[in-house]
């Protein structure tokens, strides 16, 4: 028998027992526990140590806003640290770890922290290590230093270094009505939007819903309440049109209604089940919301409040009925308001024994003091504890006589033994949902806690969120909250009935008891009373600056026990009244919310794979594959035994030697047709389009608006009003969106139509002396020879029975075509080339193959067009017409981009046979540690066969006037640095004989 | 007549996947279609248009936007911004009939059959599975049978149209088909899946 | 956040791209006025309130659409097609 479990009562099944373990323990709770409500009955109340000091810590609460009981979960092989032991549901195996301890949480050395304590208050991080340097021990360098030890001693769980292997996945749902919370109100709300046939999803972050009627004992409707939530959810669970989410907690409210919500799936299970996700992400956009969220109960703080066996009066209440466990066997109430009282009477009617009521207010009500008759005690109205006793566990609680008015302590400290004491200082309404909605919340004097303002987004408020209290609002506000989301009037039908409660849930404001000793605020991160009084002496007044120098606040819980005490402790520093200190705005997310349900599917690389339809033959091939954008390309076809660069080098030269075939069907590939498609292209050209001849290509250069160069590529004329604009790999996307903008936005008159055509065709380009041969090998239905196809021509034919596109074009300064098919018939088209091929020992070539033949060539692409270049920095001069406008040439000739010192192209010629690096700077000192100022830089760089030499691009200020010049390349970060002599970037067959051959 | 290859690969075999023990909740299938073209209409023809589609591929196309249309032989078509339509069938001259029925004065057509491949996913939990990867409403009151819809998954541009109370079609550009395959089927793995 | 496109209905904001401020006009395309074209290509009034910009629904129609957009608090106040010569097909 565990020893704090009641004998019965409870909505634990104790017929099912559940193993799990704690520091490698063996312990045993029930199905329906949590992993705090399992240790508490095993009469484990130390649960973590703490942030800064390591003191013990015991469980805080029941709920979310747990601060103390941090623990790690050991699952699947994973360690998932910092997760409440509250939020956690018992299941067999679990392993759990706790935290922030060394070497053991009895005996943790970092508690020597305690000792310094004085020394280490608000900023002293800052203080001591951020400050200019003054002398050995002060300064960024010693902070540095020290960082690893601090961050070690200081903090939460341990993260792990292995990849996390849980699957998590994104869902997104539409609703007229999405219900944040389950209980009381939340289910009416849900009942009454239902009702009328509107789409509902209900929302509750706990496993059951039910809320408050699962351990308030009440009865609602002449059933016990937590009957009645279970059969109200039942019938909930039957409409269609009812969706109920279940361990679901709504994290974000964001515009448009639009809010995120995390479904912890399977955790409550030993193990995922293959296939299915461990957390799923909800992106639900609801046209209107009804926030439910209830209302958390919040400290008083006092000297020594932290030690275990010190929690909430509303978890102990909830310990005792939900779980069947007494957290312990004799509890001193501490309380502000009558809600503890009830507490008080819960315990003794478990069986447990009430030591004290302590109650700050001087006097209080017959209804609390009946509660307190039922306790077994009198309550000690006018008094507040100032202190406690014990170690690891708590001992004793030291009280005295309280002046609420003044906040004055009088008369004799006198110590009562207890083992539990049970804390109230009202209840604040969990507003942050609304907060987040972009609503300033509403500080009530007369309740002592910020309300919920006017909605600013599609929301209603329901239930104790409101900051009304009791059963009897709950069922109320929900059922009007429900109807009001459909468009309804408030129903005059009947409500379920439920006893009143006489309690008054009104606390005096009295939030911190002062005197002698640590009173922490901020349990989680360690931020006492005398921290948030440090930083109001040295100036930090304002909340947010209050919450970035203490901590306040800041921690995974978010300060849900803690902003209301510390706004509070502000204020009476400052002299002001709470809603003058302000509150900081909540932020997303609620709850804590892993990285990887947020990331869901997008992991990896986080984008998707696009492949040629060539892919498989490369992939078989042993080619290596590189990424271009989203692509997948060849990068080389490497021999057995050959690196990449002896591949490319092998394949370069095969190309001027004989033949290559390489893959280009990722070029982008635009459909522009209608009457004005060739005007179109004018206009978005440097030069002219509307003169091209159908059936032949033209190379053609785009520019920005601000006159820099945007992209190049061919546009071929296929038909009168029907053109196929190709574009450089990288900027399909981005020119199909200029050209988009262009139609809609700069000239709507224009009639052309602009499809994406890169998935529809499938491209090989054939390039060498030998190039024809290959092709008349395979093409029939045309001839493929000078005449009938000339450069830049266009002609339709066959290969092995499909349909194809030849165009007679150059990238590598060879005799070369491009061969377009169908991407259906791509693999098919492609190996046929290659058996064409076969006699020439033609050779597939890759993107290292096709950058060296355009570097030998002196061909720009992305390294060059770079988006810094103009036409003329690239000699490109040529192609700007003089003879129409185009996009760019209103800023093309501006002083700056046509001053005679920019950088241009020009080609670099390694001098020592060191290898050049893309974007290495180019100097002109020969002094590699100090080697000046740069003149430019390589943008790319191979080695080239043709020339038995490592060439390069590059842009360099002058540009021809280099011509014929030394330099050296200044490589630091690949330790390279040697002579260069700068050349034109023709490097190879400069007047083109080869290619027009 | 040269057959066309599938982009999907050899990992996109007829088969049961997933959690499939109680039963696989939904089907993935390629649909061959040999002809799918995109019409489009100059501002102001977008009826004239839709008139044309119909009257080729006898179907009752609207210019609304979001609709679409789909007959008995499988012929079917929607609208996929102003003005614009995704055609498609079996039928190989599908595509010349319409680039041959749509004048200059009515719009383009663009043949797309061999750049979109088009994927089927139909089954009790068809609407589970597609919102895992869509923000769409996939509900039958705000996706109605025929209706078709532009967005993208990510990098990926897909236009889907209802064909059936639990049937989709996502038609997709052919160079992301085999990645989109693979997420749609790690969606469906929870619900259990076959490939047909 | 939503933006509800004229054609597709309301979907999400990753749907669609910013394509900047709708206010300025641009040169005629043969002006030599470098001072108009930069201030068509780089000076933007960045006002805090009411704005009017091109969106593009680039993962659903591709549409550029004109919208009033409040950059205090990103109140959408209207959105509608750049073009408006569409009939948005009006039943035939």
């Amino acid at each position: 028998m565990s020893p704090r479990r009641t004998a019965k009562g409870g909505l634990i099944d104790r017929a099912r027992t559940i193993r799990f373990t704690f520091d490698g323990e063996n312990y045993v709770g029930h199905a329906g526990d949590s992993l705090a409500s399992a240790l508490l009955a095993n009469g484990v109340s130390l649960m973590g140590r703490s942030f800064k000091y390591h003191r013990p810590r015991g469980v805080f609460s029941a709920g979310v806003e747990e601060p103390n009981a941090l623990v790690t979960i050991l699952r699947e092989g994973v360690r998932e640290p910092n997760i409440p032991a509250t939020q956690i549901e018992l299941h067999d195996g679990l392993r759990v770890e706790s935290q922030n301890r060394f070497p053991s949480l009895a005996w943790d050395l970092g508690a020597l922290n305690q000792l310094g304590g004085r020394l280490i208050g608000a900023g002293f991080y800052y203080k001591t290590f951020m400050g200019p340097v003054m002398g050995p021990l002060k300064g960024t360098r010693f902070w540095m230093m020290c960082e690893r030890a601090i961050r070690r001693a200081a903090g939460l769980g341990r993260a792990d270094y292995e990849p996390d292997p849980s699957r998590y996945e994104r869902m997104n749902a539409f609703c007229d009505v999405l219900v944040v919370g389950g209980g009381i109100a939340g289910l009416m709300a849900a009942e009454a939007a239902a009702n009328t046939g509107k789409q509902v999803v209900l929302a509750e972050q706990e496993p059951y819903t039910g809320g408050f009627a699962r351990w308030s004992g009440e009865i609602i409707g002449g059933e016990p309440a937590d009957t009645w939530a279970a059969a109200m959810t039942a019938r909930l669970a039957k409409l269609d049109n009812v969706r109920l989410l279940t361990r679901t907690a709504v994290w974000g409210y964001y515009d448009s209604n639009t809010l995120a919500a995390l479904e912890r799936v399977n955790d409550h299970l030993a193990r995922t089940p293959k296939g299915h996700a461990r957390q799923r992400h909800w992106t639900i956009r609801a046209d209107q919301v009804v926030l439910a969220t209830g209302a958390l109960e919040r400290p008083i703080v006092f000297c020594g409040n932290d030690r275990p066996g010190i929690m909430l009066a509303g978890a102990v209440r909830r310990y005792v009925a939900e779980f069947g466990v007494l957290p312990g066997s004799k509890t001193v109430i501490f309380t502000n308001n009558d809600s503890a009282y009830e507490t008080a009477a819960v315990i003794r009617r478990a069986g447990g024994h009430v030591a004290a009521i302590v109650d700050v207010r001087p006097q209080i009500g017959d209804e609390a003091a009946a509660r307190a008759t039922e306790a077994g005690v009198v309550a000690l109205t006018g008094h507040a504890i100032v202190g406690t006793r014990g170690g690891k566990a708590l001992s004793g609680a030291v009280v005295q006589a309280f002046d609420a008015a003044t906040g004055s302590l009088s008369g004799e400290a006198r110590p009562i033994d207890c083992d539990s004491i049970a804390v109230s200082g009202g209840w604040q309404p969990l507003i942050h949902l609304a907060s987040q909605a972009g609503a300033k919340p509403v500080w009530r004097a007369e309740k002592q806690a910020f309300l919920p303002p006017e909605p600013t987004q599609r929301w209603v408020g329901a239930g104790a969120f409101l900051g009304t209290f009791g059963t009897r609002q709950a069922l109320s506000s929900g059922r009007d909250a429900g109807l009001k989301s459909v468009g309804k009037r408030s129903s005059r039908a009947k409500l379920p009935e439920t006893p009143a409660t006489e309690l008054d849930l009104t606390p005096a404001p009295v939030l911190e008891i002062r005197g002698k000793g640590k009173a922490f605020v901020d349990l989680q991160h360690d931020v006492t009373a005398d921290d948030v009084r440090l930083a109001h002496r040295e100036g930090f007044v304002s909340v947010e600056h209050l919450k970035r120098y203490t901590t306040l606040g800041m921690a995974t819980d978010q300060g849900k026990t803690s902003n209301v005490p510390g706004l509070a402790i502000m204020a009476d520093a400052r002299g002001i009244a709470i809603p003058e200190a302000g509150t900081t705005r909540f932020r997303p997310p609620f709850s804590p919310v892993a990285i990887g349900a947020l990331a869901a599917e997008r992991y990896g690389e986080l984008k998707p794979e696009r492949f040629t339809p060539m892919h498989d033959w490369h992939s078989e091939r042993g080619a290596e594959m590189t990424p271009a954008g989203l692509w997948h390309r060849p990068l080389a076809y490497a021999n057995a035994g050959e690196t990449v660069d002896q591949a490319y080098i092998r394949e370069t030269a095969a190309v001027r030697r004989s033949v290559g075939i390489v893959d280009v069907s990722t070029l982008g590939k635009i459909a522009v047709k209608g009457p004005d498609a060739a005007g179109l292209l004018d206009r978005v050209y440097t030069n002219t389009f509307s003169t091209l001849k159908v059936g032949k290509a033209r190379y053609g250069l785009m520019l920005r608006e601000d006159g820099l160069a945007f992209d190049d590529g061919t546009t071929w004329r296929l038909g009168e009003t029907d053109f196929l604009m190709t574009t450089t790999t990288a900027n399909a996307g981005p020119v199909m969106q200029h050209l988009e903008y262009c139609l809609d936005v700069l000239w709507p008159d224009l009639r052309v139509h602009l499809t994406s055509v890169t998935d529809q065709w499938a491209g090989a380009a054939i390039a060498g002396p030998k190039a024809r041969a290959v092709l008349e090998r395979c093409v029939s239905g045309t001839g493929v020879d000078n005449g009938t196809l000339p450069f830049m021509g266009i002609v339709h034919g066959e290969i092995d029975g499909a349909p194809v596109m030849i165009c007679r074009l150059s990238f590598s300064g060879e005799l070369a075509y491009e061969v377009y098919c169908g991407a259906g018939h791509g693999l098919h088209v492609w190996e046929a080339l290659i058996e064409a091929g076969e006699p020439f020992a033609m050779t597939p070539y890759g993107m290292e193959a096709l950058g060296a033949l355009r570097i030998e060539k002196g061909h720009v692409t992305g390294a060059e067009i770079d988006g810094r270049t103009t036409a003329r920095d690239l000699y490109l001069d040529w192609m700007l017409s003089k003879k129409k406008p185009f996009i760019g040439s209103g800023l093309m000739d501006r002083p700056a981009l046509i001053d005679k010192n920019r950088a241009r192209l020009v080609g670099v010629v390694s001098l020592d046979g060191q290898r050049l690096g893309g974007g290495a700077h180019l100097v002109e000192r020969g002094n590699r540690d100090e080697p000046g100022e740069s003149i430019g830089h390589v943008t790319a760089y191979c080695y080239s066969p043709a020339l038995e030499k490592y060439i390069g691009l590059a842009l360099v200020k002058g540009g021809k006037t280099r011509h014929g010049t030394r330099a050296f390349q200044s490589d630091p970060l690949r330790k390279r640095f040697g002579q260069v002599e700068i050349v034109s970037h023709h490097f190879f067959d400069p007047n083109g004989e080869r290619m027009h051959g | 007549m040269v057959e066309r290859a599938s982009p999907l690969g050899n990992d996109f075999r007829p088969g049961s996947y997933g959690d499939f023990a109680n039963g696989a909740d939904v089907a993935i299938s390629e649909v061959p279609k040999a002809a799918i073209v995109e019409a489009r209409a100059w501002p102001g023809k977008e009826n004239a248009l839709a008139g044309l589609v119909s009257s080729t591929c006898k179907l009752k196309l609207s210019a609304l936007p979001n609709s679409g249309a789909a007959n008995r032989e499988g012929v079917c078509a929607f609208n996929i911004g102003p003005g614009r339509f995704l055609v498609s069938g079996a039928r190989e001259a599908l595509a010349g009939d319409i680039a041959q029925a749509v004048d200059e004065e009515t719009g383009t057509v663009t043949d797309l059959s061999h750049g979109r491949t088009v994927l089927a996913i139909e089954g009790a939990k068809v609407e589970w599975v597609l919102a895992k990867l869509f923000a769409l409403d996939f509900s039958n009151n705000a996706f109605p049978i025929h209706a078709g819809r532009a967005t993208a998954h990510h990098d990926v541009f897909v236009q889907i149209q209802r064909r059936g109370e639990k049937r989709f079609e996502l038609y997709v550009f052919r160079s992301f088909a085999r990645a989109f395959a693979k997420s749609l089927r790690r969606a469906a793995q929870d619900v259990g899946y076959t490939i047909k | 956040m939503l933006i509800d496109c004229p054609h597709c209905g309301a979907r999400d904001l990753s749907e669609f791209s910013y394509q900047g401020d709708a206010t300025r006009t641009r040169p005629d395309p043969a002006s030599t006025d470098t001072k108009a074209w930069i201030d068509y290509v780089y000076n933007r009034p960045n006002p805090a309130g009411k704005h009017r910009e091109y969106w593009q629904h680039a993962g659903g129609c591709r549409a550029h659409l004109v919208i009033e957009r409040d950059t205090l608090n990103h109140e959408i106040r209207s959105v509608a097609l750049a073009r408006r010569d569409y009939n948005g097909g009006d039943a035939a």
